[in-house]
C-alpha cells in the first residue's frame, strides 16, 4: 500500500484523460509569481492553496486556504512553506484553481481479491459519508472491462440523469483505465465537481493508494509514497528504512511516543504478535520493530542502537520464533554489539532486558546473549521451550 | 497422510542462488526420512546447462538447470511442482508457465514483493485450470515423514526437534513464515506434531487461503485438528470462521489472530506483511476475526504464547475421547545424523587428511598475511623495505642493512634496458595489438631464457661449482666448462670489452668490494676467471648477469632463484613499456616488407591432389 499525493495523482488523472482542475506544485513562493505571468488561470481564477504533504487535517491546522487570487495565493504559499507542524515540516504547497461548480459527486474506484468495485454517488463532498446508502457499486471482475453502456446504466441507478450520467460514466470508464494501468489499489475522487454552464467536470479532490511493488514496471512513477504512518517519519525511523533499502532481509521501526516497553522482535508475523502481546497484557509500547529475512548484523545493530536510545524504556523484548533461515547466532551478535555500544554511550541503565528466540545456531545465540548478564545487563534469556510471547508476561510481571 | 505435499512430489524450482539454497535444505529432509530427491531440476536461463551440487545426506546428486520450464518438464517428466523464487518483475511469467504446464499440480510460490494484480491473476488462473497456487511470500510447505517444499523447517536439528520425520495429527496454516515453524514445534512440543503444514504468505490476495486447506485437512483422516495462525487485514480468517461455524467439522480448530495492538499504534500503520492492514469499519481486524473464530467454535488464546496450552489441551482430548491413540515415539537417537563436512570434522579432531600441498613461507588465514611468521604490518612498521620480503619470501631470511642495499641496487640497474631487447620488445608489440597488461608482460617474460637474461642462473651456479671444486685452479675450471658445458655463463659481451668496460658491472663490483663487508668468494672467482679469458679475447669480459649471479650466491640465495631477480627486476620495465605504449594509444604493429627477406617459393599453381602415393 503506497499512498501517493495529491499532485502525482493529478498528473496520473492527466495521462488517463480525468479532467483535473489547472495546478501547480511549488516550493517557492517567488515561483508562482513567475508563473502568474505565464498562465493566464493564476490571474483570472480563485485559488486554493495546500500544503502538499502527508499531515492529516490540513483544513484545520490553516494548511489549506480558499477562494484567494494570486498575490493572497502568493502570501498564503509563504506562509505555509517552512511551517513546521509535529514532526514535519511544509515544503511544497499545491495551487489549483478553485472551479466555481453547481454539484459535487463522488467517484471511487478499490481492488479487492476478484478484480475491483466501482463506487458512484451524486451527493459527494463533506457529506459522503452521511449519504453512503446513496453509493452506487460497480462489480468489475479481474481483467475486465465493463462496457460504456453498463457505467452509464450504473451511473443512471447512482441519480444521474441525462447527460451528466453520460459524463460522469465516461469519466468513470477513464478511471477504471487508470486503476488497471497504473497498479492502483484504490482511487478516490471526492469531489467530483460540474460547472453546469459549460459541463465543465473536475476532479478537485484525489486520494491514491498505488502497489508500490509493482513500480519496476513504471517507467514515469517519478513520485514517492508519502509516509504510512499518517504523520511524517522521525529521524530515527528515516535512517533504519534507509538501512532497510540497502540489505538483503529488513529491518523496520516505528516510533510510539509514550511507551515504556521496547520491542526488539524479528519476524513479520511474531512481531506483530508481541505488539499484541503487550497491549492485551496492559503494557504500552515504545515502539514497533521487526528484523527478517537474516539481514547483516550490522543492520540488526544499528536497529539495537536506535532502540535503545527511546526515552523512558523500562523493558527490551529481544523476541522471535523459531527462524527458518534466518541465523539467530549472527543477528544475535549485532543486537549484543548494539547493547554494549549503548550501555557505553549511557543507556539501558535500569533496563531490563527479555530474551527468546529459536532457529540456525540458536544454542551459540543464546549463549552469547547469557554472556552480558556477566558485563552486568540485566537480562534474561530463554529458549525455544519459552512459550513465544511469554517473555512479555514475565517483564510486565517482574 | 498429508495434504499437497507427499512422497510422490517431485519438484522443479525456477529461480536463481536463493532456489539453490532452498534445494539443499529440502535435500537434508530427504535425507532425513529417506525419500528420493525432491528437487529433480532447476529452471534459470543464465547457467542453462550447469549441474548443481546437491548433498542427500553424504550422496552427491548432480541436478541440471534448464533454460525453459518446458525443456526441464520434457527431460523430467515426473516433475508435478514448480517452487518460484525468480524476482519479482518476472515471478507472474514463471508462475503461469508452471500453471499451464501439463504435468504440474501444485505451484508454491516463495518470491516476495509481487505486484497484486499479477498475485490476483495467478489465483484466478488456478481456480480456472483447477490446480494449486500457492503464495506469494510463502516460506513453503511440510509435510511430516514425506515431503519439504521450501526451508520451512528452517535447520536440520529442527527437524528433529519438530518431529518432522514422523507424521502427528495437528494440520498447521500461517501467513507468516517464521511462525510456521514455531507452530510446527508448539504441535511437536505440546501435541504429537503435524501432518502438514503451509504458510500461505502475508501478501493481500494470497492464491489460497486458510478454506481452501481446511477443507483439504478435513477430508485427510489422520489430521485431527489445525492450528491457524492469520493476523489483521483482508477477511481470510473470517472466512475460516465461516466454514468452521458453517456444518459440523471432523477436525478441531486452534488460532491465533495477530494485530490487537493496532488501537494504540499510529493509524494506519503498516505491519510485517502486505497484507496487514487494517480492515474498514472493524472487518478486516484483528478482533473482528477473534470474535468470528470464537463464535464458530475455534479456540483462541489471547496471546500467541497461550497456544502452547491451547495445543495441549486439544491434544489430551483428543487422546481422552480415543481419536488420536498414542503411538510408541521412535527413538530420536536412531535418526540419521547429517554427514559434517570435512572441516567440521576436523575441527573436532576425528579425521586425517593427507595435505596436497605444502607451504613454508606464508600464510594468510589469520587477519593479515605472514611471511616466514612475521606479519606483513609489522614488518612495514618496523622499517623494513621489499628486499627483505625478497629475502623472506625466497630465502627464508631476513638480509642485513648492508645486504638489502645491495639487493636493491642490482633489482634497480636491472628493471629496464629499452626497448629494443626481447623482452621489452615482446611487451611492446603485445601491447600495440591491444593486449591487456597482465598478458603482454608475459609475452615479455616468455622471451626470457637461456639467449635472454636467463644467464644469472648458470653463472651463479658455475661460478659456485668453479670455487669449491676448482679453488685455485682457474684454467682447470675452464677446461672442465669446456668440456661439460660450453662458453661460461657470464663471460663475454656483444659490444662491451676491456677498452669499453660495462660500467654496471664496474659499479656492481665498486660497491660491493669497497663499501660494503660483504664476504664475496664467488665474486672474487670470476673477476679471476675474467682475467684469463680477457687475455684471450678483448670482450670475454664478466658480464653483467655473471656479475649478479655471483653477488647473489655471495649473498647467500639459492642457485636456482637468481633468475627470479632478472624477472622482478624486468616485470618493472615490461609494464612501464606497457603503460608506456598505452599512454599513446599505439597502433598495431606489422613488420614492413623490406625487413623481411621473402626467401619463399615463386608464385606458382596448385597442382591437382593425388589419390594415392
Amino acid at each position: 500500500m503506497a499512498k501517493i499525493l495529491e499532485g502525482p495523482a493529478m498528473k496520473l488523472f492527466n495521462k488517463w484523460g480525468i479532467p483535473v482542475p489547472n495546478y501547480v506544485v511549488i516550493m517557492d513562493p517567488d515561483r508562482l509569481a513567475q508563473l502568474g505571468e505565464a498562465n493566464k488561470w493564476l490571474r483570472e481564477s480563485k485559488l486554493v492553496v495546500k500544503a502538499h504533504e502527508a499531515i492529516g487535517g490540513r483544513f484545520k491546522l490553516g494548511l489549506v486556504k480558499l477562494g484567494l487570487n494570486l498575490d493572497e495565493a502568493y502570501e498564503a504559499a509563504k506562509e505555509m512553506i517552512g511551517r513546521q507542524i509535529g514532526t514535519s515540516v511544509v515544503r511544497q504547497v499545491i495551487v489549483a484553481e478553485m472551479l466555481d461548480h453547481d454539484e459535487e459527486y463522488y467517484l471511487s474506484i478499490a481492488g479487492n481479491r476478484d478484480g475491483s468495485e466501482l463506487l458512484l454517488s451524486n451527493r459527494g463532498g463533506v457529506d459522503i459519508e452521511d449519504n453512503w446508502d446513496t453509493v452506487k457499486r460497480l462489480v468489475i471482475p479481474l481483467d475486465e472491462t465493463p462496457s460504456i453502456e453498463a457505467i452509464t446504466e450504473a451511473a443512471l441507478q447512482a441519480g444521474f440523469v441525462g447527460e451528466i450520467a453520460e459524463r460522469v460514466a465516461k469519466i468513470a470508464s477513464r478511471l477504471i483505465l487508470c486503476f488497471d494501468n497504473e497498479d492502483a489499489q484504490s482511487i478516490e475522487i471526492n469531489p467530483l465537481v460540474i460547472r453546469k454552464s459549460d459541463m465543465r467536470f473536475a476532479a478537485l479532490d484525489a486520494v491514491m493508494n498505488v502497489d508500490w511493488d509493482a513500480r519496476f514496471r513504471h517507467a514515469d512513477w517519478d513520485f514517492k509514497p508519502v509516509s504510512e504512518i499518517g504523520r511524517s517519519y522521525t529521524e530515527a525511523e528515516q535512517q533504519i528504512m534507509d538501512i532497510d533499502a540497502r540489505i538483503k532481509g529488513s529491518v523496520k521501526l516505528v516510533e510510539v511516543p509514550g511507551g515504556n516497553i521496547a520491542l526488539l522482535t524479528a519476524g513479520g508475523g511474531a512481531s506483530v504478535f508481541y505488539s499484541d502481546a503487550v497491549v492485551a497484557r496492559g503494557g504500552s509500547i515504545a515502539n514497533y520493530a521487526e528484523y527478517s529475512g537474516d539481514p547483516p548484523d550490522w543492520a540488526v545493530e544499528a536497529l539495537t542502537e536506535t532502540i535503545c536510545r527511546l526515552p523512558n524504556i523500562k523493558h527490551i523484548i529481544v523476541g522471535g520464533a523459531i527462524a527458518n533461515f534466518t541465523d539467530v547466532k549472527a543477528t544475535f551478535s549485532g543486537i549484543i554489539n548494539g547493547f554494549r555500544e549503548s550501555k557505553s554511550k549511557g543507556y539501558l541503565e535500569n533496563v531490563q532486558i527479555w530474551v527468546r528466540r529459536g532457529g540456525p545456531n540458536e544454542n551459540q545465540g543464546l549463549a552469547a546473549m547469557k554472556k552480558l548478564q556477566e558485563e552486568g545487563f540485566e537480562i534474561h534469556v530463554y529458549d525455544r521451550s519459552m512459550p513465544m510471547t511469554d517473555i512479555v508476561d514475565l517483564a510486565l510481571n517482574s | 497422510m498429508s495434504i499437497i505435499a507427499n512422497k510422490d512430489t517431485r519438484a522443479v524450482i525456477i529461480g536463481g542462488i536463493a532456489g539453490l539454497n532452498a534445494a539443499r535444505r529440502m535435500a537434508q529432509f530427504d535425507f532425513l526420512i529417506n525419500r528420493p530427491l525432491t528437487v529433480q531440476a532447476f529452471v534459470y536461463p543464465p547457467e542453462e546447462g550447469q549441474q548443481k551440487e546437491i548433498y542427500r545426506g553424504g550422496e552427491l546428486n548432480n541436478v541440471t538447470v534448464y533454460s525453459s520450464l518446458e525443456k526441464a518438464l520434457e527431460e523430467n517428466p515426473q516433475i508435478n511442482t514448480a517452487l518460484i523464487y525468480i524476482g519479482a518483475s518476472r515471478a507472474y511469467q514463471s508462475a503461469k508457465e508452471a500453471l499451464d504446464a501439463k504435468g504440474i499440480k501444485l505451484v508454491t510460490m516463495i518470491t516476495e514483493g509481487v505486484p497484486e494484480k499479477d498475485a490476483k491473476r495467478l489465483r484466478k488462473y488456478a481456480i480456472e485450470t483447477g490446480k494449486i497456487f500457492n503464495g506469494p511470500s510463502s516460506i513453503g510447505i511440510m509435510s511430516a515423514g514425506e515431503c519439504r517444499l521450501g526451508v520451512i523447517g528452517g535447520e536440520f536439528k529442527n527437524l528433529k526437534l519438530c518431529n518432522l520425520y514422523r507424521p502427528g495429527s495437528f494440520g498447521v496454516i500461517t501467513k507468516s513464515g517464521g511462525l510456521s515453524n514455531e507452530a510446527m514445534w508448539l504441535c511437536a512440543q505440546n501435541g504429537n506434531g503435524i501432518t502438514s503444514a503451509v504458510a500461505i504468505g502475508g501478501d493481500s490476495y494470497p492464491g489460497t487461503d486458510f478454506v481452501t486447506y481446511l477443507n483439504m485437512f478435513e477430508n485427510d483422516p489422520e489430521t485431527k485438528a489445525v492450528v491457524i495462525v492469520g493476523e489483521v487485514g483482508g477477511t481470510l480468517e473470517e472466512e475460516a470462521a465461516e466454514w468452521l461455524g458453517k456444518e459440523i467439522r471432523r477436525i478441531k480448530v486452534i488460532a491465533s489472530i495477530g494485530g490487537t495492538c493496532q488501537d494504540v499504534l499510529p493509524q494506519g500503520m503498516k505491519f510485517g506483511h502486505a497484507g496487514a492492514k487494517e480492515g474498514k469499519k472493524g472487518l478486516g481486524s484483528a478482533r473482528s476475526k477473534i470474535n468470528a473464530l470464537r463464535a464458530a467454535g475455534a479456540v483462541v488464546p489471547d496471546t500467541f504464547g497461550g497456544l502452547s496450552k491451547a495445543i495441549k489441551q486439544v491434544y489430551e482430548e483428543l487422546l481422552q475421547t480415543g481419536v488420536i491413540k498414542p503411538e510408541a515415539e521412535l527413538d530420536e537417537k536412531l535418526l540419521p545424523a547429517l554427514p559434517p563436512s570435512v572441516q567440521e570434522v576436523m575441527k573436532q579432531g576425528d579425521v586425517i587428511v593427507e595435505p596436497l600441498i605444502r607451504t613454508t613461507i606464508s600464510d594468510d588465514r589469520g587477519e593479515e598475511p605472514r611471511y616466514v611468521g612475521y606479519a606483513a604490518s609489522e614488518l612495514c612498521e618496523k622499517g623494513y623495505g621489499i628486499e627483505d620480503v625478497i629475502g623472506l619470501l625466497w630465502n627464508k631470511k631476513l638480509p642485513t642493512k648492508e645486504e638489502s642495499e645491495i639487493i636493491k641496487r642490482i633489482i634497480m640497474i636491472s628493471a629496464d634496458h629499452g626497448p629494443a631487447v626481447s623482452g621489452a620488445f615482446g611487451s611492446i608489440i603485445a601491447a600495440c595489438a591491444g593486449i591487456d597488461l597482465p598478458q603482454a608482460v608475459s609475452a615479455g617474460m616468455t622471451m626470457i631464457g637461456p639467449r635472454f637474461g636467463g644467464a644469472v642462473t648458470n653463472a651463479g651456479k658455475y661460478f659456485k661449482y668453479g670455487v669449491k671444486e676448482y679453488p685455485n685452479d682457474i684454467p682447470g675450471f675452464l677446461n672442465w666448462m669446456k668440456q661439460n658445458v660450453g662458453p661460461v655463463p657470464g663471460i663475454g659481451h656483444r659490444v662491451k670489452s676491456v677498452k669499453n668496460p660495462d660500467k654496471r658491472v664496474k659499479y656492481l663490483v665498486d660497491y660491493v668490494t669497497n663499501q660494503t663487508s660483504l664476504h664475496t668468494p664467488c665474486l672474487d672467482y670470476a673477476l679471476q676467471v675474467e682475467k684469463i679469458t680477457t687475455a684471450k679475447k678483448d670482450n670475454l669480459i664478466l658480464n653483467v648477469d655473471g656479475t649478479i649471479g655471483c653477488i647473489l650466491v655471495d649473498l647467500d640465495f639459492p642457485e636456482y632463484s637468481l633468475n627470479g631477480f632478472f624477472v622482478l627486476a624486468r616485470t618493472i620495465g615490461m609494464i612501464g613499456h606497457w603503460i608506456d605504449q598505452n599512454n599513446q594509444n599505439s597502433r598495431l604493429i606489422r613488420l614492413y616488407d623490406y625487413l623481411i627477406n621473402y626467401a619463399v617459393k615463386e608464385e606458382r599453381e596448385v597442382p591437382e591432389k593425388k589419390q594415392t602415393t
